[in-house]
């Protein structure tokens, strides 16, 4: 029994489990020196398993404040096979918020990298890194008490930006323009639209013939509705010219244009004379007459 | 010709029936002139208006003038769907009898049925009453009763809101119009209303109103007729459909209300059977104005009194629907052109 117990000893003193896991385990740091409050610390573990060990990263350290001085800002891994095993790159990204007042040494704590293989759990160890920080205020202690004893860095010179100002302004104008425009033919501008309605209107009827009765009384109705802001109906006739006072002369052609219009459009079937042509375009001459403000 | 010479005799008996009612019901000469739209379109009417308005004067002048008969019955939380049919009793010997109710009291002889706050009364009676308008007959006694001259005018009370009912959606679409009648505004009416001793006594007002020589037996027929034979074009056609179409969505059409999101304002436009009775409303209209054609001004004169009570507004504006649905219905008018 002693011998078997022996035996049992020597055979598990001589594996070495740990060591067939992980193939290799290398840590990249930056240089140990000169930092200064606010730096980030980069830190990148590789780690090379068998193809049979999994790597915990449950495990591993999580974004978030580490103590009081030391926040992880990011933390991320990377699996790659590589021939017979597995391949870990972990990055880790400190930054540090330690304000000392001479140059002090510092440890970023170390951890323990979780392995399985086979439902036999096994680690290995990240070892502490060690480095310095310089204070970031001036430490030396003046003999005058003149000047800023702390200040803001000096400004960095401007870079010439005259060509840029001028090429946005330029391509600012033409943009303003370009809507300008879009709005004007969109309508935005009523205003501007209402002082010519009845010149559109005129333009269109002048060559239609009685044959176009329909597109006649469509261009008058729609100058009418531009003018009016809203579509005008024989009813609101009255209403209109009280509105539009200067229309108030043309009182007895405007009934006749809508008596005509809703006999045309809406009532049975009207003959078209010329003389009905003539009646509207002159209505809209007039029209435009007192748009203009010589009538 | 026919045809013509019969809407003639009948335009110039309804013009004066109209002209006779405004000597009884002064100063509601709009209300006046819808529910004589209504009368020969053959629509229920839903009024509105605060008490003492004139509501029942104005239907017993026109149930008087029309002839037929005419009954009215109260909403009250309790009314039941079988008070409308029937009522019982005990008579003098002190036997239980049963006798019809204020809608088969009359038989097909019922012209004119008020239903005065109709929103106090419970949906039961509702759905009854919706029966009788849309089909113009009910089920009772293991019989169908029918009222082909039935018109029915209901009023809800505004003003009160406990214990009522609102009228579901398929309630409301089944009536042709919905009338506002308010206080008339001019100081010669009301000084007439307050010290004219003919206004006090409405049953001899009523009593004294001659007969229009329109029966109410002839009025479905006629209301065919006048139907037929009023035109509609292509254009008037081509607005009415625009003004449905925005009633759907609005916001095509231009229409804006201040602190509103349109494409989220509307819950439902109006319906088929509602844009049926604006036509049918317009062309009674064109018909009044001895036209045998109908305008948009025709249908403009209708739309808020048949549209007003169709459109809902989605639940998000519809706590602000009294003061955004008129807004919207002159909306509607003023962004529609025709042609």
């Amino acid at each position: 029994m002693k011998i078997l117990l022996l035996l049992f000893l020597v055979l598990t003193g001589c594996s070495n489990t740990e060591h067939d896991m992980v193939r290799a385990f290398t840590v990249h740091t930056p240089r140990p020196f000169g930092y200064v409050l606010g730096d980030e610390i980069p830190q990148q573990i590789i780690l090379e398993t068998a193809s049979d060990v999994a790597l915990q990263t449950g495990a591993l350290p999580v974004k978030g404040t580490i103590n009081r001085w030391l926040e992880l800002k990011q933390a991320t891994w990377e699996k790659t096979e590589i021939p017979d095993g597995w391949r870990y790159v972990i990055d880790l990204n400190y930054q540090i918020f330690y304000a000392p007042l001479e140059v002090k040494m510092l440890k970023i704590p170390g951890f323990a990298l979780q392995l399985s293989q086979q439902g036999k759990i096994s680690s290995q160890a990240v070892p502490d890194w060690a480095f310095t920080v310089a204070p970031l205020r001036e430490l030396a202690v003046r003999k005058d008490d003149n000047g800023e004893y702390m200040r803001p860095d000096a400004e960095p010179n401007r870079i010439a930006s005259t060509n840029a100002q001028i090429a946005f302004g330029l391509s600012a104008s033409l943009a303003l323009a370009i809507a300008g425009y879009l709005a004007y033919l969109y309508g935005y501008f009523p205003i501007l639209n209402r002082s010519k309605v009845f010149k559109k209107a005129l333009r269109k009827i002048s060559r239609l013939g009685k044959g176009d009765m329909g597109q006649i009384l469509a261009a008058v109705h729609y100058a009418f509705n531009q003018l009016n802001g809203k579509p005008l109906f024989q009813v609101q006739v009255a209403d209109f010219l009280s509105s539009h006072p200067e229309y108030t002369a043309l009182k007895v052609q405007l009934e006749w244009f809508f008596a005509y219009s809703n006999r045309y459009h809406f009532g049975h079937s009207l003959v078209v004379i010329e003389d009905d042509v003539v009646r509207l375009k002159n209505l809209c001459q007039h029209c435009r007459a007192i748009e203009r403000g010589s009538r | 010709m026919n045809s013509t010479i019969q809407l003639t005799d009948w335009l110039h008996k309804a013009l004066q029936f109209e002209q006779r009612i405004n000597q009884v019901v002064i100063g509601q000469q709009e209300v006046v002139r819808l529910m004589l739209i209504t009368v020969f379109a053959r629509g229920h009417v839903l009024l509105e208006g605060n008490v003492g308005v004139g509501k029942t004067t104005l239907l017993r002048a026109v149930a008087h003038g029309l002839g037929g008969g005419y009954q009215r019955i109260e909403g009250t939380i309790d009314l039941m769907p079988s008070d409308l049919i029937y009522y019982t009793y005990l008579d003098k010997d002190g036997k239980p009898r049963v006798d019809p109710g204020p809608l088969l009291h009359h038989g097909e002889h019922l012209a004119t049925f008020f239903f005065n706050e109709i929103n106090r009364a419970r949906p039961q009676v509702h759905s009854l009453l919706l029966r009788a308008m849309a089909e113009r007959s009910i089920a009772a006694f293991n019989q169908d009763y029918l009222f082909p001259h039935l018109q029915v005018f209901a009023d809800r009370n505004r003003v009160e809101k406990e214990e009522t009912f609102e009228l579901p959606a398929a309630a409301k679409d089944r009536f042709m119009m919905e009338i506002n009648i308010d206080v008339p505004s001019s100081d010669s009416v009301l000084d007439e209303l307050m010290f004219n001793p003919r206004f006090h006594d409405t049953d001899r007002l009523i009593s004294q109103l001659p007969d229009s020589g329109m029966e109410y037996t002839q009025l479905n027929g006629f209301a065919e007729k006048l139907q037929q034979n009023i035109q509609i074009s292509a254009k008037l056609k081509q607005y009415a459909l625009s003004l449905w179409r925005a009633t759907q969505k609005p916001q095509d059409f231009g229409v804006t209300l201040s602190d509103v999101s349109m494409p989220q304002l509307m819950l439902s436009g109006a319906s088929p059977r509602g844009m049926s009775y604006l036509i049918r409303a317009a062309k009674v209209r064109a018909w009044l104005h001895s036209r045998d054609y109908v305008l948009p001004e025709d249908v403009q004169a209708v739309f808020v009194p048949c549209m007003g009570h169709r459109l809902f507004l989605s639940p998000l504006y519809a706590y602000r629907h009294e003061q955004l649905l008129p807004a919207l219905l002159t909306g509607l008018l003023s962004a529609v052109a025709a042609p």
